[in-house]
């Protein structure tokens, strides 16, 4: 069971190409960091994947687990298994933390079912102090008014939640400080199981120091051009990206 | 001879000047500025003909205000002869020909409990409100309008006045048919003050609100209004304000918002005025609107008019379409997409209905 993504290709809607032949695998179980200068596709990989409308598929394919990604709508790619970390949360105004995660988790109930809200409410209070959020956050609207390390902080708590199978952690570390790099990442690290992926996007190597990865592949200009293990985080810390140019 | 009581002179008098002022009181047509984009060839005749016609037949409940409760009398009518509309004179006539029904509340002290204050009809229904708070009075009150049945209808007239120190929170939420019209005019007074003035207009066909918020007194006297709204099918709301700022050192805010969808239409017009020699007069007003439909139609028309050399006042209106980085967050969530954007709605109203829920006014 993996995510299995070939020759994909795609462009900003009416725009320029941007990604122009990925090949990627993402077994069930491991970490996969994705790295490269800026520009060369990362965050719109990951957006590509979970469905946003500013992009347009020109060619290749995507499988979660057996099933054609690409043609699901974005919440049905959610449900499946897919969670995006944002690079950017997004501030909804109005919208309660609490209420916002119970409507995700009703959406993943069978039929007739409702969420218990005392265990959810149990639930997401234990997630939070995992994560070192105040519980008031929890009244709070969706990450309006919150700086960039709790917005952040939030999506993770999202992802704890919401309990993916695939995992998409999108510059998450940017906009943390050091004490916030490490609980995040524990909590990351507490999710890592034998039935749940992730894809690591980042451009420093103080988060995989943190998180592990099994598998670096590096994204440049549009394609995947090196895939090594950990010892290529190594390098690119050292000599930076100006190897891709030779 | 038999002579009429003295009492009986004086509702003669009062009933043919009542008269006067109808007959004489002109029904607003498409020249008029204040019912600009209101159509009122087809809504303010309707409304106009249905409270002709009224039987004034409708049930008034109030809870929570035992000891300030009264029945409307001659000073709330007087209140409502000097009442100002918003280019609805004659709406404002015709409540003073059929005057006699609704509440008059006078609140001398501070209530923990909401006051809560209930009209229903079924058919044509003119009640007043009237709502005095005297020197360091508090409370909180929530006005429901209900309409029921085809051709419900409700036109109210209400004035609220607080006098120094006095802190009032007020709610009107006007619920119709779907087919019913509703109409109110509002006179704010705060001398001294704190007024927070809450409308929501749901499911009537027709709906038109005029306030007016006289603000004066010295510096500390505090007036905000808020509007949200969710309009559908073909409904339409039209809601015209005025905050007037008649003595410096005064704030105001408004915030109106609404969410519009199918063919519904939505009217804003407000004008903040500051007299001549309000200095120091700070006065916000906001207007803003999410379409979630290309049929929706909004007109917004927020004014300043300022007399005063020093002070600090501006507006703002924004209507755009429900923004698509919110839904596509919520729908990366599994959130199904009319879930989603019933929440991001929801929402956006909430930012201003939260302000009146009870955690936010402790």
């Amino acid at each position: 069971m993996s995510l299995i993504i070939k020759d994909l290709c795609a462009r900003v809607k009416d725009g320029a190409d941007i990604l122009k032949g990925i090949n990627l695998e993402i077994p069930k179980g491991e970490v996969h960091a994705i790295m490269g200068p800026n520009g060369s596709g990362k965050s719109t990989l990951s957006k590509v994947l979970c469905g946003h409308p500013d992009y347009e598929v020109t060619g290749g394919s995507a499988e979660l687990d057996g099933q054609d990604l690409l043609s699901m709508s974005v919440d049905e790619r959610s449900r499946a298994g897919l969670f995006l970390a944002f690079q950017h949360p997004v501030e909804v105004p109005g919208v309660t933390n609490a209420n916002f995660l119970r409507a995700a988790l009703q959406a993943r109930m069978p039929e007739g079912e409702t969420v218990d809200a005392v265990a959810f409410y149990k639930t997401l209070r234990a997630k939070m102090k995992q994560l070192g959020m105040d519980t008031k956050f929890t009244a709070r609207a969706v990450n309006e008014g919150f700086s960039g390390g709790e917005k952040k902080r939030n999506d993770i708590l999202q992802m704890l939640m919401l309990e993916p199978s695939y995992a998409i952690l999108d510059e998450t570390d940017s906009g943390l400080d050091v004490d916030a790099l490490r609980i995040v990442s524990e909590g990351v690290n507490a999710m890592r199981a034998p039935f749940r992926s992730f894809m690591v996007i980042t451009h420093y190597k103080r988060l995989l120091d943190y998180i592990r990865p099994d598998v670096v592949h590096v994204l440049y200009q549009g394609r995947i051009v090196r895939t090594a293990g950990f010892e290529l985080v190594d390098h690119i810390e050292e000599k930076g990206f100006d190897f891709l140019k030779d | 001879m038999d002579f009429p009581e003295n009492n009986d002179i004086r509702l003669a008098l009062e009933q043919a000047e009542a008269e006067h002022r109808l007959a004489t009181a002109t029904l607003p047509d498409r020249l008029c500025e204040d019912w600009r984009f209101g159509r009122p060839h087809k809504h303010a005749a309707a409304m106009a003909e249905l409270a002709e016609s009224a039987d004034n037949a409708g049930t008034v409940t109030v809870e929570g205000a035992d000891d300030a409760l009264c029945e409307p009398d001659d000073d709330a009518r007087d209140s409502v002869k000097l009442m100002q509309s918003i280019g609805s004179d004659k709406f404002l006539a015709l409540q003073l020909a059929h005057f006699g029904k609704g509440v008059v509340l006078f609140l001398e002290r501070s209530y923990k409990e909401p006051i809560t204050i209930t009209y229903e009809t079924e058919g044509t229904f003119l009640p007043t409100t009237q709502i005095v708070a005297v020197a360091g009075a508090k409370a909180r009150i929530i006005e429901r309008h209900i309409c029921r049945g085809e051709k419900a209808a409700i036109l109210c007239t209400r004035t609220i006045m607080a006098a120094e120190g006095a802190e009032l929170s007020v709610e009107l939420h006007e619920e119709g048919s779907g087919a019913s019209r509703a109409m109110n005019i509002t006179n704010i007074t705060a001398d001294g003050a704190a007024v927070r003035h809450l409308t929501t207009h749901s499911n009537h066909a027709w709906a038109r609100e005029e306030t007016v918020a006289e603000i004066m007194g010295a510096k500390g006297t505090d007036v905000q209004l808020y509007s949200a709204n969710r309009l559908g099918a073909a409904q339409v709301l039209d809601q015209h304000t005025r905050q007037r700022h008649t003595s410096g050192g005064s704030t105001s805010n408004l915030l109106y918002k609404n969410v519009v969808d199918d063919k519904a239409t939505a009217v804003f017009a407000g004008n903040i005025y500051v007299s001549p020699g309000a200095h120091d007069t700070d006065a916000y007003q906001s207007n803003r609107n999410m379409m979630l439909s290309e049929d929706a139609t909004i007109h917004s028309l927020p004014g300043l008019e300022i007399l005063a050399d020093h002070v600090r006042c501006s507006h703002g209106s924004a209507s755009a379409p429900m923004d698509e980085e919110q839904l596509f967050y919520l729908l990366s969530r599994g959130i199904p997409r009319h879930t989603a954007q019933l929440l991001v709605a929801e929402g956006f109203l909430g930012d201003v209905t939260s302000r009146f829920s009870p955690a936010e006014q402790d």
